[in-house]
């Protein structure tokens, strides 16, 4: 009997060991909360407090916060005007990813301060900071001054409103303050849509009328024309309004969400109409799209334009002017090695969402044709990186081309070569997947998934439907849309492999990122942004972990936000016109004095 | 009663001990063959291992069969790039964006005009030689056992002694 129980008592312990060595089976796929995801959480609740105590305490009576922070003063990033004016800035349009980080905060850890303090910037601004004609004070050339709380223009006196890719989180906004963001969307369209030629300029005047039937207007004819060989006819007719597709993503993405908010169709429609030129301008035959639908029309005498270092586009399409070498083609909408970021991501990423949230299905199908137009005449693999190879979108290659004076799109001498493929690309390529419902219809751009997935040293997704991956599990990548791409996929599979690599990156981003109590970019960048995508992409990570539906936290659509304008340059004597990213982002640690 | 209560229990241990090895099989991480000699070792694996073998091998082709290292070389005569056709069992098959100065089997021909008559912005004023080789994209396709992997190439072609350049397009 003894014997016996000793056997039973061996028994037992085998069963409570066997049973804890296959927790996927045995606790019916339910995910064990680890130190490792307490400590990334940890890292972004650190950075997140981080900056709210340093963002308030610069102007406690404010509950605006400054776009940026130095990780070693806690002070805000400052704008420097060449009249040596040092202004702390605010400017919302590029505080969009940490909104939605404070609510993905609130809703892991269950504390609504975070969601409040979102609301409580997102209202006083909403409150304060909208012009009477509906425009809000932000984007490229406007941020709030936080030690006057006045409005400051970047570009001269009088800035105008520029969104490019900025996609505010506008379902926080319409809680916030409805009134308020519905006027804002519809002076957007008034501000840079002009309703009977389709120009659409990335600038709008803060003295526009603001009109509130702006959605009623009389519909028109689409501007793009086929020649007799069924090509694009890229009107040059714009009168110094261009319709750069990153504009047109940021007002058709607020016409989708004005429609789903009021249930009023126009919007809409009007969104549809604006998407559609891009879609007709496309190349038919290698179904790579396009930056622009039209070119200017030439406005400034041959005199005045006999100047290639004179790029104004009143001389006319710029890529016709520096690259006049390879005839017709050369024209700004046809580009594709400069801005295709604005194209095949952030307008890809937006086009998926209206696809998905608002019933637009052959968006899906106009995506799949860009990426794989894209990726079969274009990307390319260079000693075990991803490349692009710069072309027109005909397919005709400017690889190697050196241009021969100066111009818009760089200096005399400047030669073309491969342009970086960033892990960016990950995600449309994947969602367009995703929402691709016919196995047959996503084989080619499985394939390249693999492949760029691949590349970036993340192992093999394998054959089509990843249910079977054999992933790197070590990778070193530290990257946010990696992570995102990965948690995406383990939703969509349930392989745990997804979850596992997912928690690697993670695990990477705090190790290579976290720094000072502040996510940087690296180690010994100086400033912290609060739009950087990270914390977003850990807390997407976070919920997926504790079992909350992804269609519960906020979505990742962009990390476009700057500010653009006049400013000292950094000999401190002569002025220059720069962006934020090259101005003060760049800017590392040894360059603090 | 002992000796049937001792069945049950040691019944019972075979059975956890068929499940446990079941279980440890069907989750531990695939042990990919490496590409130099999946040729024999892909028939002993799974469907799904085969698959993954397979792609590796393909990568390996793309890595070591020698087909890249024409990369930032001009080429300035007409030569066979000698490119590979097989690797470890893998078909390669090359595709030329321009036949005409690269085969399909990798045979170049000099061009004998320029690649692109450069001028000025005023349309008028040359810039003689800036512009005078050719980029050629080659596609490549690798296949094995029925799988595909997709690559590219890119050659720089120098125009053949005594070329011309007078069909500016601009």
């Amino acid at each position: 009997m003894k014997r016996l129980i000793i056997l039973g008592e061996f028994l037992i312990v085998l069963l409570v060991g066997f049973y804890s060595s296959m927790p996927v089976q045995a606790s019916a796929n339910a995910i064990v909360y680890t130190d490792a995801d307490y400590h990334r959480l940890h890292a972004v609740i650190e950075h997140v407090e981080n900056v709210l105590h340093y963002g308030h305490a610069y102007n406690e009576s404010t509950a605006l916060l400054p776009d940026a922070i130095n990780t070693l003063t806690g002070e805000p990033a400052k704008w420097t005007f060449p009249n040596r004016a040092e202004v702390p800035y605010s400017d919302l349009a590029n505080q969009q990813n940490f909104f939605r980080t404070l609510v993905a905060l609130s809703l892991v850890t269950g504390d609504e301060k975070y969601n409040n303090e979102a609301k409580a910037s997102l209202s006083e601004f909403l409150d304060n900071y909208q012009n009477p004609n509906g425009l809000m004070y932000w984007g490229g050339h406007r941020a709030v001054n936080l030690d006057t709380l006045e409005v400051q223009s970047t570009e001269s006196e009088n800035g105008p409103h520029e969104l490019k890719n900025m996609m505010p989180y506008y379902d926080l906004m319409f809680e916030v303050n409805e009134v308020a963001t519905v006027r804002f969307i519809r002076q957007l369209w008034t501000a840079h849509f002009r309703w009977g030629t389709a120009d659409l300029n990335r600038h709008g005047s803060y003295s526009t009328a603001y009109d509130a039937n702006v959605f009623g207007q009389p519909s028109i004819e689409d501007v793009i024309l086929m020649d007799d060989d069924g090509l694009p006819i890229i009107p040059a007719d714009a009168p110094g309004d261009l319709p750069f597709v990153n504009a047109a993503t940021d007002l058709a993405y607020a016409a989708y969400t004005l429609s789903d908010h009021t249930g009023d169709p126009a919007p809409k429609e009007w969104a549809n109409y604006l998407m559609r030129q891009y879609h007709l301008a496309s190349n038919p035959d290698t179904g790579m799209t396009v930056y622009q639908y039209k070119s200017t029309l030439v406005s400034k005498s041959a005199l005045e334009c006999s100047d290639p270092s004179y790029t104004n586009s009143g001389c006319g399409d710029r890529v016709a002017r520096q690259f006049r070498d390879f005839g017709p083609i050369a024209r700004e909408a046809n580009v594709e090695w400069k801005n295709t970021q604005a194209i095949y991501v952030d307008n890809t990423l937006m086009l998926l969402e209206a696809a998905d949230k608002y019933d637009i299905d052959y968006y899906v199908d106009w995506v799949r044709g860009y990426l794989e137009g894209y990726l079969d005449y274009a990307y390319i693999r260079i000693n075990g990186e991803n490349k692009i190879i710069p072309m027109f979108n005909d397919g005709t290659l400017t690889y190697g081309y050196i241009v021969p004076e100066v111009g818009y799109y760089g200096p005399s001498n400047m030669r073309l070569g491969y342009v970086d493929m960033p892990t960016t690309y990950l995600l449309p390529i994947l969602r367009t997947i995703l929402q691709t419902e016919s196995d047959e219809d996503n084989r080619k751009l499985w394939t390249y998934f693999r492949e760029i997935v691949h590349t970036f040293g993340m192992g093999d997704v394998g054959p089509l439907g990843g249910e079977n991956p054999a992933l790197n599990l070590f990778t070193a990548i530290d990257d946010p849309f990696a992570l995102m791409a990965m948690v995406e996929l383990y939703n969509a599979t349930g392989n745990r492999q997804y979850l596992d690599i997912a928690r690697t990156i993670g695990n990477n981003i705090v190790r290579e990122k976290f720094h000072r109590g502040f996510f940087v970019e690296n180690e010994i960048m100086l400033y912290s942004r609060l739009d950087q995508p990270e914390t977003l992409a850990l807390l997407i990570l976070d919920g997926v972990i504790r079992g909350i539906d992804s269609a519960d936290m906020p979505y990742y659509l962009a990390d476009s936000g700057y500010i653009h304008g006049y400013l000292l340059a950094n000999d401190g004597a002569t002025e220059d016109r720069s962006y934020t990213h090259t101005y003060i982002y760049s800017k590392t640690i040894y360059d603090w004095e | 009663m002992k000796k049937s209560l001792l069945t049950v229990l040691l019944s019972g241990l075979i059975f956890m001990g068929i499940v446990a090895c079941d279980y440890s099989s069907s989750t531990t991480g695939t042990n990919l063959p490496s590409g130099t000699n999946s040729t024999t070792s892909v028939t002993t694996l799974s469907p799904v291992e085969e698959e993954k073998a397979i792609y590796q091998l393909l990568v390996d082709a793309e890595n070591l069969s020698g087909m890249s290292k024409w990369n930032n070389i001009k080429i300035t005569s007409n030569i066979d790039l000698e490119l590979p056709m097989t690797y470890q069992g893998v078909t390669i098959t090359y595709s030329s964006r321009n036949p005409e100065i690269i085969s399909d089997l990798g045979i170049v021909t000099q061009p004998n005009e320029c690649w692109i008559e450069s001028r000025k912005q005023d349309g008028v004023t040359p810039v003689p030689n800036l512009n005078d080789d050719w980029p050629v994209v080659v596609d490549v396709l690798m296949t094995y056992q029925g799988q595909e992997r997709t690559a590219k190439l890119m050659f720089v072609v120098a125009p053949a002694e005594g070329f011309t350049c007078d069909k500016y397009k601009g």
